[in-house]
């Protein structure tokens, strides 16, 4: 029962991937919820635990499509090594970027975060030949899971993907889990809170943020590579501002207080675009006014929202991370 | 006419522009310690009124005059009614609040002109060439050199030669302190993000005519607006010139020797100086 | 004679064109209590921060314990036995009382905390460490309050704390008492005075009280550089001393 407890969102995220097959008629689309949600994760351990605003998250998303489909069309490499070389590449580019940005603080950060989006992206226009350009990196195949020479099954259908990616959804989840509990996590969330503190009792915040930033650059790496096969090319887009801009957006929708509350931002932009963007396409003005909303109103996003109607409903709301254990 | 003078002088007029656009970016942080991402789309919003102007058979020149009145008084009353209440929130929701405010602003641009760009003629007057010598050039590049030169002067005037530019100057020290010397420091706020504002829109006026006006301008000028004040330092008047002018001149003369690589090239000399000198080239830190 | 634990010497800090401090010599003996006083402005909040590695210094050299610190940040200094507490309260606000602590406890062996994967229980949680100081700051009972909601005297009280929790060899506290009412004074008063049995003490102080009744050296500052040192007794007949605070007597002290 205590572990049910301690794992709580874990299983509501499990409950998500069970409950998408059965509502969604698209398994295209539920992909791209759990792929989105990686990514929104990966950027909530930034902005929700480390106090850091990163629009850079484009760099890693669209470095791990191009990592991968390479790996896969031009290097032929089986899908295990491809996914590592989009991990790899995401957390080298995290290590890079992270180095330059995370020896100035505040807004300065944010700033430079955007700068260097801006550079890869036109690092990506300008090198054609690695990246297609313009046109992307075309027919990105789903190669068939196989464990030491056997085929273990297709990736080809939709929802075969969709367990697959699941799969990998559920892993991350555990793993972003673990951190944000662990005393690492606990450490970045007192950064957060008070960098001059954490640094006078002997933390090195410049390397915590650090590793939180290479972290961070990994898992998008792993979710920008399965987008890319997702929908079979690697587009300039997923390096661009805008992608940057939608992650960042879709974190502080869901909330930031917890991992599964990226689970529901991601979700929630991902559907609302689905659905919006057919009737009306100039949808996004009504995502910029939802994100002054957020930030004026409800800065716990939607999870905040949820836990405001529980409350309502006379429960108590989860505690804050910092105060389950105590030891 | 030598091909690298040309693309210098190009450079410099270009440049001059970045200078404006930085400018505001740099008085508004100076003074609210918040960067605006905005800033961008205040800048796309000039030149588009700048072309409506046109299109309504108004002059330039009143386009000149109207368009940073109209930014800028439309800027004090988002500052007014949304962006004082986010002051006291962590800087995070500064910056979102104002990102959110760019996404409404390029999509009504979409909604009210298209999502293709439009073009702008310069006025008549300065249509043509001027030659000198050998040295030939568009009359309307050589004006926006002398106009912005004149507004950076009036600008430095005004921070430094003026009571108002003290109180911003002590401002960005200590709002408390200006607000005890009896200076309504919630005016001066509304006032600068306004002047930040619209010396943006004055720059998207003068650019439309060079490049015309889409409505990704915006993102674009963000980050070359970034990227000046990083080069040139943050909080640093003589830094967004220098960085401008720099950021410019190098984008002109890649544009001859590597077309494509011309943005990427700034972004570049952005990290060689980041890697130099963390705080810009004239950078307080 | 006993070498000093902390020597600094020359020790300068401008800011552009202010000398904040203009070259400071400082002996601090293992094992007493040594105070910094001087009127504000004096620089003695800036001198803390150089000698903790809070800032760095323009000119001079810091050696601790025989190493030579003047180029280690604070959280290096931390790991060489160097501790401290902030004239203006700084916390983790968000955060349980026991966190607090139990991070201050830690971040002596900051390679532990990069542990992504263990909660912070069992060794992690630094338990005894964490228990003994509540018990010491007379905390226990808020244990599991977050820090922010904690009256100001308490604040006080945990920040001196946050530097104990490092069981630091030498113990740097910037005006532990600034803000007490009455009550919490005699509490801290009493904290500062058992520290001195298990560590060396440099305290800024402007309660005359506390300084003159418990130091063993007191170093007064004015304008960036020493003015005088000496015993409590010392200092208090000084005909400088009492220029340099404008003829104020320096009331307090027992002996």
């Amino acid at each position: 029962m205590e572990m049910l407890k301690r794992y709580r969102f874990w299983l509501l995220a499990l409950g998500v991937t069970l409950v998408l097959p059965l509502t969604m008629r698209s398994g295209t689309l539920a992909t791209e919820v759990l792929v989105y949600a990686m990514a929104v994760m990966a950027c909530n351990l930034l902005l929700g635990y480390t106090g850091l605003l990163s629009f850079g998250q484009g760099i890693f998303f669209g470095l791990g499509s191009y990592g991968l489909g390479i790996a896969l069309t031009r290097l032929a490499l089986p899908l295990p090594l491809a996914l590592v070389l989009a991990i790899v590449l995401g957390a080298a580019a995290a290590a890079l970027v992270g180095w330059f940005a995370i020896r100035q603080r505040g807004t300065y950060f944010v700033m430079l975060t955007l700068a260097f989006a801006q550079m890869f992206y036109f690092l990506a226009y300008t090198t054609p030949d690695l990246t297609g350009g313009d046109n992307g990196l075309l027919d990105i195949p789903r190669p068939p899971v196989s464990l030491f020479g056997t085929e273990l099954g297709s990736l080809a259908g939709p929802w075969q993907f969709y367990g697959f990616v699941a799969v990998l959804f559920l892993l991350v989840f555990f793993l972003v889990l673990r951190v944000t509990e662990s005393v690492f996590g606990r450490t970045l969330l007192a950064i957060r809170n008070n960098e001059e503190r954490a640094q006078a009792v002997g933390y090195n915040v410049r390397y915590f943020k650090l590793m939180a930033f290479v972290l961070s650059g990994a898992i998008t790496g792993l979710a920008g590579a399965l987008h890319a096969m997702l929908m079979g090319i690697a587009p300039l887009t997923n390096i661009d501002y805008h992608t940057s801009e939608m992650i960042l957006i879709m974190t502080v929708i869901g909330g930031t207080g917890n991992a599964f509350a990226s689970v529901l931002g991601a979700a929630f932009y991902v559907l609302l675009s689905d659905w919006l963007s057919t009737l009306w396409p100039r949808w996004l003005m009504l995502l910029g006014f939802l994100l002054i909303a957020v930030s004026l109103f409800i800065p716990r996003g939607l999870w905040g929202l949820g836990e405001m109607l529980w409350r309502k409903m006379g429960r108590e709301p989860a505690k804050p991370i910092g105060q389950e254990e105590q030891a | 006419m030598n091909v690298y003078l040309l693309q210098v002088v190009n450079g410099v007029g270009i440049g001059m522009l970045y200078f404006l656009l930085a400018v505001g970016l740099s008085i508004i942080f100076g003074l609210l310690r918040f960067v605006n991402f905005a800033h961008g789309a205040f800048y796309a919003l000039g030149a588009y009124l700048c072309f409506q102007a046109l299109q309504l058979g108004l002059n330039f020149w009143v386009a000149l005059a109207a368009a940073p009145l109209l930014v800028g008084a439309f800027a004090w009353l988002t500052e007014k009614v949304m962006l004082r209440h986010v002051y006291a929130l962590p800087h995070e929701f500064h910056i979102l609040v104002t990102v959110g405010l760019a996404m409404v602003a390029q999509e009504l641009i979409i909604t009210s002109w298209g999502p293709l760009g439009v073009n702008v003629a310069p006025p008549e007057s300065l249509q043509g060439v001027v030659m000198w010598g050998s040295f030939v050039y568009p009359k309307y590049r050589l004006f926006v050199i002398g106009f912005t030169a004149l507004l950076a002067v009036g600008l430095w005037w005004l921070l430094e030669g003026t009571r108002l530019g003290s109180a911003v100057r002590a401002g960005s020290e200590s709002t408390e302190m200006v607000s005890l010397l009896g200076i309504n420091i919630f005016r001066l706020f509304s006032l600068m993000f306004a002047l930040g504002a619209a010396t943006a829109a004055i720059a998207g006026v003068l650019a439309a005519p060079i490049r015309g006006a889409e409505p990704f301008m915006g993102v674009e000028a963000l980050g070359v607006a970034f990227v000046v004040v990083v080069v040139g330092g943050l909080g640093s008047f003589t830094g967004a010139l220098v960085g401008g002018v720099l950021v410019g001149v190098v984008q002109s003369l890649m544009s001859t020797l590597w077309p494509e690589g011309a943005w990427l090239m700034i972004y570049v000399a952005m990290a060689a100086v980041l890697l130099l000198r963390p705080h810009g080239l004239l950078g307080r830190g | 004679m006993t070498t000093a634990i902390l020597e600094a010497r020359g020790i300068t800090k401008s800011y552009g064109k202010f000398n904040a401090l203009g070259g400071v010599d400082l002996r601090v003996m293992p094992g007493t209590v040594h105070s910094v006083i001087g009127p504000n402005g004096a620089g003695k909040t800036t001198l803390f921060h150089m000698l903790t590695g809070t800032g760095t210094v323009t000119a001079g050299t810091i050696v601790f314990d025989g190493k030579d610190v003047t180029r280690e940040p604070d959280y290096q200094r931390v790991q060489r036995g160097i501790a401290r507490s902030f004239q203006v309260t700084s916390l983790f606000t968000h955060l349980p009382v026991r966190e607090n602590l139990r991070l201050a406890a830690l971040g002596t062996s900051p390679r532990r905390a990069m542990d992504c994967w263990r909660r912070p229980l069992g060794q992690l949680a630094c338990a005894d460490t964490v228990d003994s100081v509540l018990q010491r700051l007379e905390l226990t009972r808020v244990a599991n309050a977050e820090a922010g909601t904690l009256s100001h005297g308490q604040q006080r009280r945990l920040e001196v704390g946050m530097a104990l929790a490092a069981r630091p060899r030498a113990i740097f506290l910037d005006e532990p008492t600034s803000g007490m009412g009455i009550d919490d004074l005699a509490a801290m008063k009493h904290l500062i005075r058992g520290l001195s049995a298990d560590h060396t003490v440099v305290l800024i102080e402007h309660n005359m009280d506390i300084v003159m009744d418990i130091s063993d050296t007191v170093t007064v500052m004015q304008q960036g550089k020493v003015l005088m040192e000496g015993t409590p007794g010392a200092v208090r007949n000084d005909p400088r001393v009492r220029a340099a605070y404008l003829g104020n007597m320096i009331t307090g002290g027992g002996k």
